[in-house]
């Protein structure tokens, strides 16, 4: 009844004027996962008790699609946690403006921006989603390679996200072609192309199908596989030999911000000590250095040392190819 | 304005006056609603699809005329508008046939049933087709065969499932107002049934099952949903606009793909009136309800299939809700109400929220479009024939593109709209103009059978269109904007693609809450969330039910007295 009262008011006021954004009030748009968000905001809050930190969660195409339309007159003060080969866009670093977080120096160079304008102490994986029960079923070896999956025995068994449509995608694309050589890459993904059932338009839905039983092996992230592993799903979740695509997630100031001082403060909190032990918590990736992610990566059954499972993934070159090697991946493998 | 110049003495002419301007407020408020709210933001669209490095040109035409994946998507599209289309015609003809031209038992849940598809949110629909029809579905287990659903054959059956209700609610307008007297003429002159339906009933409904028929191709085309998750690698025009948008950030390229969805639907929606001209419009005065007998052979038929049609629907739908109360589908299936313990993605706090703005977009979008129907009556056809189309436009954009070019339209400072941007207001605006297509044919169908004769005949008695619409024309058209209130409240409660774009912090509504669940890799708990929305949606319908029946008893008693 108190909700019903409540969210009435709060009608009545938003069918009225939208009300102009106050000093103490900061919007902050991510693609943090639910849960991690959640945990982190209630801390921030409690770090900044005279700021409101209201957050848009979206994933992270439509977040780009949304700032992109909102650039003429942008919301956001503050963009976190979100991919950072979308945040290496022009259109998106055109709208930030550098700011050295408190605590920033202490990420290596790979880690932030030359310019300035974003820096990502955590990241996340890709992985395979693999459905035990199916793959018994079908009596399939498990796969430990890119080079697993060209078995003929696993046609129409394989689901992978669209590069063009998704950043999981590209991602995992973007691995194999760095970690194996652009040649010798297309030459893989040529190779696994006649068994991939669907190439879909989102990055978690091949885990998500594998997870139910629909296909073999998903192609996804490690968050949707570790998530799906403790629903008690019959999946495991495997690492590519050779090294799987990660991502990192940057954050960034908004030039257009109208409340700069509570934006400045909010980043500095994501490189405080407590928003780094947090991270322990939630991430298996952080790149701090020094900092142990194994207690979250034993959890969620990682190597304590993540950096032996990863590709080397230069991000730079990921962004400057990233039109290049969609439209090339759409001329071989459009369907 | 040159008419409030003419108010003379004259009575006669004075009231003549009154009418034209009450006409011209009439499609006037709701044609202003269509410019700001449609029209506008989409010439806004327009422009970043010409928008090329800063200055205009064709050259983002030219470059997505020049690729082999538009063309495959634009034949996909067609190819599965039109497969959708005569599915979808065919059986919603069968349904509102059964409906209002049959005599049998249980029709009420038939018509409780075919809605169904209307209030579920996009993820039950594909969730129920995978669970049943996947290959690690419930048929495929018991058969033992693994049915390749992910496809055309998928995305047919899941298309042909939501625009199925609204081919009947379009051509359901069409066939309960037939006149009775012409079918007892029929048979005092011997004419037997096939040869009554072939004469009366196809003709009369022709209007009907052409607007339907554009509805369904147009929704078709436009829609994302069901192709990104059953559609497998079946690309189609929408999907290409999210690859641009949201893939590749590349707005322009998006929004020219979303300009050229608008051509097949003005060209079809231009056929299609031109086809109605040769038809003469409109029935006979006193007219008497049609009350059909049993016909064994009719009747059973018409029911079983229905029914059968039905059956498919509630499988689809109950193996969600049932899934919800199932521990891990499809590894333990042990029942537990564990998936309804929400906490994250703001909980169930968005409900309320969507309820209000839900009531707001189907009263206002009711009123708007039965003043655009009557309006467009009195407007002579050079006039009406544009304004028609413009109002039969909305569908042909998909929910992205609104969204986003509402962001465009609403988030600049420049014009005093954009007080709007970020209140929930908008987001009713939104969902009314999403659907307006389907809202106006319903209403325009219905118009259709409204003999002029009546409201010639009120007019010469010297009652003006106020009181015209109001004692004659809005008893007579009720059921229809019934069946718009609800069908607008109920897409209001679960659409997502546009509002996705349009919410904030502080402004969630349930769909947002469903992906976001969803997102979260929680499937279970958003289809949990999904059961809850159809609940509070069920019942709020019927209590809105219930209250105009009590409210229509009220009234017949009045009249006795």
């Amino acid at each position: 009844m108190k909700t019903w009262i409540q969210t009435t008011a709060l009608s009545m006021a938003t069918l009225g004027l939208a009300a102009p954004a106050l000093a103490d009030e900061l919007t902050v748009y991510t693609a943090l996962e639910e849960e991690e968000i959640a945990a982190y905001v209630e801390a921030a809050q409690a770090a900044m008790p005279d700021t409101e930190i209201n957050v848009l969660r979206l994933s992270t195409g439509k977040l780009g699609a949304r700032l992109l339309a909102e650039a003429g007159n942008p919301q956001a003060d503050v963009i976190w946690g979100w991919a950072v080969s979308a945040m290496m866009d022009p259109q998106i670093l055109e709208m930030l403006e550098p700011y050295s977080a408190k605590g920033v120096d202490v990420l290596p160079d790979t880690f932030r921006g030359a310019d300035g304008k974003w820096f990502a102490p955590i990241g996340y994986m890709g992985a395979f989603c693999v459905n035990t029960a199916r793959l018994e079923e079908k009596g399939l070896p498990m796969p430990t390679s890119w080079a697993d999956l060209e078995n003929p025995a696993f046609k129409d068994e394989i689901l992978m996200p669209d590069p063009n449509s998704s950043g999981t995608g590209y991602l995992h694309v973007n691995a194999v072609l760095q970690s194996m050589g652009t040649e010798a890459g297309w030459a893989q993904l040529e190779a696994v192309d006649p068994n991939m059932a669907q190439y879909t338009s989102s990055g978690s839905k091949p885990c998500k199908s594998a997870r139910v039983g629909e296909y073999t092996v998903g192609i996804s992230l490690a968050f949707t596989a570790m998530q799906s592993i403790e629903e008690g799903y019959p999946l495991a979740m495997v690492f590519p030999e050779g090294g799987v695509g990660y991502e990192l997630e940057a954050s960034g100031l908004m030039a257009s911000s109208d409340n700069k001082e509570a934006a400045k403060a909010f980043l500095d909190w994501t490189m405080s000590d407590e928003a780094i032990g947090l991270y322990q918590t939630y991430k298996a990736l952080i790149t701090v250095p020094g900092v142990d992610a194994s207690k979250a990566a034993e959890a969620a059954g990682l190597p304590a040392d993540i950096s032996t499972v990863l590709a080397k993934v230069d991000f730079v070159r990921a962004a400057t190819d990233q039109t290049a090697v969609k439209a090339q991946w759409k001329e071989k493998f459009g369907r | 304005m040159s008419v409030a110049g003419h108010t003379t003495r004259h009575p006669a002419r004075r009231r003549f006056d009154a009418d034209r301007l009450l006409t011209l407020a009439c499609v006037g408020l709701p044609l202003i609603g269509l410019i700001l709210f449609f029209a506008y933001p989409m010439a806004i669209v327009f422009l970043r699809s010409i928008t090329v490095d800063g200055s205009y040109g064709l050259g983002n035409y030219a470059e997505v005329l020049g690729s082999s994946g538009f063309w495959r998507a634009t034949r996909h599209s067609l190819v599965m508008g039109g497969a959708t289309t005569a599915l979808s015609v065919f059986l919603g003809f069968i349904i509102a046939h059964g409906l209002y031209r049959c005599a049998f038992p249980g029709k009420w849940l038939i018509r409780s049933v075919i809605v169904l598809p209307l209030l579920a949110p996009s993820l039950v629909q594909a969730l129920g087709l995978i669970f049943l029809l996947g290959r690690n579905g419930i048929i495929s287990r018991a058969l033992g065969i693994e049915i390749e659903i992910y496809g055309f054959w998928g995305l047919l059956i899941a298309n042909t499932l939501y625009a199925l209700p609204q081919a009947v609610m379009i051509i359901g307008a069409a066939l309960i107002l037939l006149d009775a007297r012409t079918y007892e003429a029929a048979e005092v002159m011997g004419a037997p049934p096939w040869r009554q339906f072939r004469d009366l009933t196809i003709p009369a409904a022709r209007f009907g099952i052409l607007n339907a028929a554009f509805v369904c191709f147009t929704i078709t085309i436009t829609d994302f949903g069901n192709a990104a998750v059953i559609g497998g690698d079946y690309s189609v025009l929408a999907t290409e606009i999210y690859s641009q948008v949201v893939g590749q950030r590349n707005f322009n390229m998006g929004a020219v793909v979303g300009i050229m969805l608008l051509l097949p639907t003005v060209i079809s929606y231009s056929i299609e009136r031109q086809a109605m001209k040769r038809q003469q419009a409109g029935q006979t005065t006193g007219q008497v309800a049609y009350r059909p007998e049993f016909a064994a052979l009719r009747d059973l038929s018409m029911a079983a299939l229905s029914l059968l049609i039905c059956a498919g629907i509630l499988s689809v739908i109950g193996i969600v809700v049932y899934a919800s109360f199932v521990t891990l589908w499809p590894y333990n299936m042990t029942l537990s109400p564990k998936h309804y313990d929400i906490t994250l993605a703001g909980g169930y706090s968005s409900l309320w929220m969507t309820i209000v703005i839900s009531l707001a977009a189907a009263a206002g979008g009711t009123v708007a479009v039965f003043l655009l129907g009557l309006g467009l009556r009195r407007l002579p056809q050079a006039i009406a024939q544009p304004i028609q189309i413009l109002a039969a436009m909305p569908a042909a954009v998909p929910g992205m593109v609104l969204g986003l070019a509402y962001i465009l339209t609403f988030n600049s400072t420049a014009t005093p709209l954009y007080l709007l941007y970020g209140t929930a207001a908008l987001i009713a605006i939104v969902n009314f103009y999403h659907y307006h297509t389907q809202a106006f044919l319903t209403v325009m169908t219905g118009f259709r059978q409204l003999p002029e004769a009546l409201e010639e005949a009120a007019g010469s008695l010297g009652a003006g269109l106020g009181r015209t619409a109001r004692d004659i024309v809005a008893p007579f058209i009720a059921p229809m904007l019934v069946s718009v209130f609800f069908f607008l409240f109920m897409r209001s409660m679960v659409t997502l693609s546009a509002v996705v774009f349009l919410t904030t912090p502080d402004l969630s509504v349930a769909a947002v809450t469903i992906m976001r669940l969803d997102d979260a890799g929680l499937t279970s708990q958003a289809a949990a969330f999904s059961t809850c929305v159809m609940a509070v949606v069920c019942a709020a319908v019927l209590s809105m039910k219930a209250t105009l029946a009590l409210m229509g008893r009220r009234t017949m008693a009045k009249g006795a007295e």
